[in-house]
């Protein structure tokens, strides 16, 4: 074989192998989505219809106006915000903080917030659970909003102490020098260079809230404090599926973050490489 | 903010003490609440976890201090013992398909290519879909009377099976569902690395007459090893202590074939309310997990040949 058709043959390969990695990867999407808009007569046929004929968003609808859906929806969202932007807060003062000051314990520091990281969530969840009974923030959303927030405080603060460490302390020199106060410098100086790590942590901080089941799980129990990944499992426990309403919520509940995916992907993928290169 | 603001100008004349002493006083106003949070939240737990396992339980009361009652009768229980030999299964099965999955994955992604974009973002978009929606939707498609996956089998094979009814294909399709949805991270790290070896490497070695399995396996494998090292711990762990997927997929059936140590953590203490039992479990969960850890970084993390 000459290498021209070597190369041919490899090309023909690789967009086959493409093609079969991408139909893996939709193949569940597309079907949840086409079943969220059938006909309720065309959900239960066997054969499956792979098109609804003709699309419609009656599913949508009593699942939007019948159930508690919008209930968990903001739930979520207040949670998932909350919980972002004050992980955020403190992580970037903290992040700072062991990026630009020396001293005594904190390579110690870093490593001991690594290694609660790695704590198994579901180890914990007990005493969770009755911490939140025992401060009565059980049922509460405030009661998730800061277990949340503190479980997304170590990713954040390597990654934004990685950020902080590559923008040259120069810059800051400078503008002290300029009669600019630290904390100056730090808000308007050194914050704005890094948007690249801030997006990177809020998305990661935002996939992770939006998606976790346990804490929503253990942590609340009446109807009007549960969220979205529990309100989704309460439909298939509870009641004989209904598949088009089921299919219907869960398109609900991707669209936002598939929504924050491809808006910040690009610095999802620089923020979860910079953490790898660190190891 | 502003009382530290005004600590700044008072410490004029700048003394170098008075200048350490504010940089200070700012350093643990800056760190100080994040770690006060975490020590709350993620490390007081583990503590409490251990008191409350040596105590027996009653409506998240402790009842009476019972020493390791709870953790020889976790010994005793068969139960236990199945879940662990399920978390062994399910752990290892979804390391040997992922793997070599996501590196497949990752080297596609780093062909040139004009389609490199779509790709990637296609790709990697299981990573954005939760362990719940990704149990549903998989559900569905394994429904035994009305799912594709099942008619596929059907079409193909000539059988129709209620696949979540069968212990052997529950494991084998919880094991799948798992590729489906990890694979992402562990193909972004690889690609990660892949990208980081030069063009000219491959050049040196296709002038040596080296084929392209042959500078695979001496170039890149070698070069992406540390990388790997850290995708096989971080799904490990991911894996062994997976609760969501499995328990919204199968709850742990049929038959408890699917019910792993994690899982069991979550329904002694949770729909059982046996809390310091629980507490006990998930304290062995969590040893287990830094076993691994340590077993890793010793056998595999050795100064790269």
């Amino acid at each position: 074989m000459n290498g021209k058709a070597a190369r041919s043959v490899g090309t023909i390969f690789f967009v086959l192998a493409a093609l079969g990695v991408a139909a893996l990867a939709l193949f569940p999407l597309l079907w949840g989505l086409t079943t969220s808009l059938k006909p309720a007569d065309q959900i239960l046929a066997y054969p499956p219809l792979w098109v609804p004929n003709p699309p419609t968003l009656q599913s949508f609808r009593e699942v939007w106006q019948q159930s508690n859906l919008p209930i968990y929806f903001r739930n979520s969202i207040i949670v998932t915000s909350a919980s972002v932007i004050f992980a955020l807060v403190l992580s970037v003062h903290a992040a700072y903080g062991l990026a630009r000051f020396s001293f005594r314990g904190k390579a110690a520091l870093m490593v001991g917030l690594l290694a609660t990281s790695m704590i198994p969530g579901v180890a914990i969840l007990v005493p969770l659970y009755n911490l939140a009974v025992h401060t009565g923030l059980y049922d509460k959303r405030l009661g998730m909003i800061i277990v949340y927030t503190a479980w997304n405080v170590p990713t954040l603060v390597w990654l934004l102490k990685g950020f902080f460490e590559s923008i040259p302390a120069e810059l800051e020199e400078a503008a002290l020098v300029d009669g600019c106060s630290r904390l100056r410098a730090f808000y308007l100086i050194v914050l704005p260079m890094s948007r690249p790590g801030l997006l990177a942590g809020s998305i990661m901080a935002i996939m992770f809230v939006w998606n976790d089941f346990l804490i929503g799980f253990t942590l609340a129990i009446s109807e009007q404090r549960r969220l979205l990944p529990v309100g989704l499992f309460t439909y298939i426990s509870n009641y004989g599926v209904e598949w088009g309403q089921l299919m219907a919520a869960t398109v609900i509940a991707l669209l936002p973050i598939v929504i924050a995916f491809f808006l910040l992907q690009r610095f999802l993928v620089q923020g979860l490489m910079s953490g790898a290169v660190k190891g | 903010m502003t009382a530290m603001s005004g600590q700044d100008s008072v410490a004029a004349p700048p003394s170098r003490l008075a200048a350490a002493l504010s940089a200070h006083g700012l350093a643990v106003l800056f760190i100080g609440p994040a770690i006060l949070l975490v020590v709350l939240v993620s490390i007081y737990p583990v503590f409490d976890a251990m008191s409350l396992s040596l105590y027996a339980t009653k409506y998240a009361e402790k009842a009476g201090f019972v020493g390791l009652k709870n953790y020889i009768d976790l010994a005793h229980n068969p139960v236990v013992w199945h879940a662990g030999v399920n978390s062994l299964v399910y752990t290892i099965g979804s390391l040997l398909l992922v793997l070599p999955f996501s590196l497949g994955v990752a080297l596609l992604l780093n062909r040139q290519s004009k389609m490199q974009g779509v790709l990637r973002t296609v790709a990697i978009l299981p990573w954005v879909v939760s362990q719940t929606v990704t149990a549903l939707l998989w559900a569905w498609l394994l429904n035994a009377d009305f799912g594709p996956v099942t008619y596929g089998i059907d079409a193909i094979g000539g059988v129709r099976t209620a696949i979540l009814a069968s212990p052997t294909w529950a494991m084998v399709a919880l094991v799948g569902i798992n590729v489906w949805s990890s694979y992402p991270q562990a193909t972004l790290l690889m690609l990660a690395a892949l990208q980081t070896i030069p063009r000219d490497l491959y050049e040196a070695a296709y002038i040596d007459g080296a084929g392209p399995i042959t500078s695979f396996l001496y170039v890149t494998i070698p070069l992406i090893r540390s990388t790997l090292l850290v995708v096989v711990i971080q799904l490990t762990l991911l894996y062994f202590n997976m609760v969501t997927l499995v328990y919204v997929f199968t709850g742990g059936g049929p038959l408890a074939s699917t019910e792993t140590l994690a899982l069991l953590v979550l329904k002694i203490s949770f729909e059982s309310w046996n809390l310091g039992q629980g507490a006990a479990l998930g304290l062995i969960v969590t040893v287990i997990n830094l076993v691994f850890s340590l077993f890793y970084i010793r056998t595999l993390g050795r100064p790269k040949g």
